[in-house]
């Protein structure tokens, strides 16, 4: 169990932890997210499905919401990022020899991530069929 | 187990239950990685290249489902209705929700310092996991 250090909001937004604390940062928030709205999603299909079957006005409102191009980006950045991430955190866990190489494989993340991410999100802002 | 003192002067003691959810976090996100793959590949040489949007595409590689693709031209369900993809879709579900409802309770023990209030709140991470066990169980076999 740990001990929350006492530091204020100015100090928290001050703390320049560079690329390691964006990592963690977008790990976790990307992390939250998915859990949320995977459990929503599940939990409203199963009542919705449970009370009046598969049509309605209410199931067709929540297919547009989770079908709408803006929300497809956002769990696809939050899904990609944290598959991507949890790999780099998979590999150096299971070979710490290459610990010291985290900083390159941060960058070796990014330049996976930026375009797995950029193009489909891009063909979805077109609408493209594959 | 040994106790060490980390960087930042905590003192941690690894217990057996820690280990397990660790092993668990690393094997099931690698194994999402694989199913997702998989998911994409068998679904792209079984009828779906050239009907799918790219949407449908991420969606069926996230979860493959009926639902996900009903917006499309496919027509999934007479091959994926069998046991076969049935326990495939359920225990990719439970993982991902064990996987998630366990990063949930790792993050409220970084933050929650009041020992019963972090009680009460893992026993309704434990409530909620369990629901959406059932939720998914239900869609996954009796809806399909």
């Amino acid at each position: 169990m740990s001990r929350l250090a006492r530091v204020t909001l100015a100090q928290a937004l001050a703390y320049r932890g560079g690329q390691p604390m964006l990592a963690w940062l977008l790990h976790r928030i990307s992390g939250i997210g998915i859990v949320f709205f995977v459990s929503m999603h599940v939990v409203a299909a199963f009542l919705l499905y449970s009370v009046q079957g598969t049509t309605g006005n209410v199931a067709n409102a929540l297919t547009d919401f989770y079908e709408s191009t803006p929300m497809q980006v956002f769990m696809l950045f939050a899904v990609l990022y944290h598959a991507i991430n949890g790999l780099r955190i998979v590999i150096l866990d299971m070979w710490p020899a290459l610990m010291p190489h985290n900083r390159e494989a941060m960058w070796v993340q990014w330049a996976l991530f930026l375009p797995m991410f950029l193009l489909p999100a891009a063909l979805m802002v077109l609408g493209v069929t594959v | 187990m040994t106790t060490q003192t980390s960087a930042m002067g905590k003192t941690k003691t690894g217990g057996r239950f820690e280990l397990y959810a660790w092993f668990f976090t690393r094997a099931t996100g690698i194994l999402f990685l694989l199913m997702g793959a998989f998911n994409l590949i068998y679904a792209n040489l079984t009828g779906g290249r050239g009907h799918l949007d790219v949407g449908a595409q991420m969606r069926w590689a996230f979860f493959p489902i009926s639902s996900h693709v009903s917006s499309t031209s496919v027509e999934v369900t007479p091959n994926f209705a069998n046991p076969f993809w049935q326990a495939y879709s359920f225990l990719l579900v439970a993982f991902a929700a064990t996987h998630g409802f366990n990063g949930l309770r790792v993050i409220l023990e970084d933050y929650v310092q009041h020992p019963l209030l972090l009680t009460w709140l893992r026993a309704l991470l434990v409530g909620i996991w369990l629901f959406v066990l059932v939720a998914a169980a239900f869609l996954v076999f009796v809806l399909v």
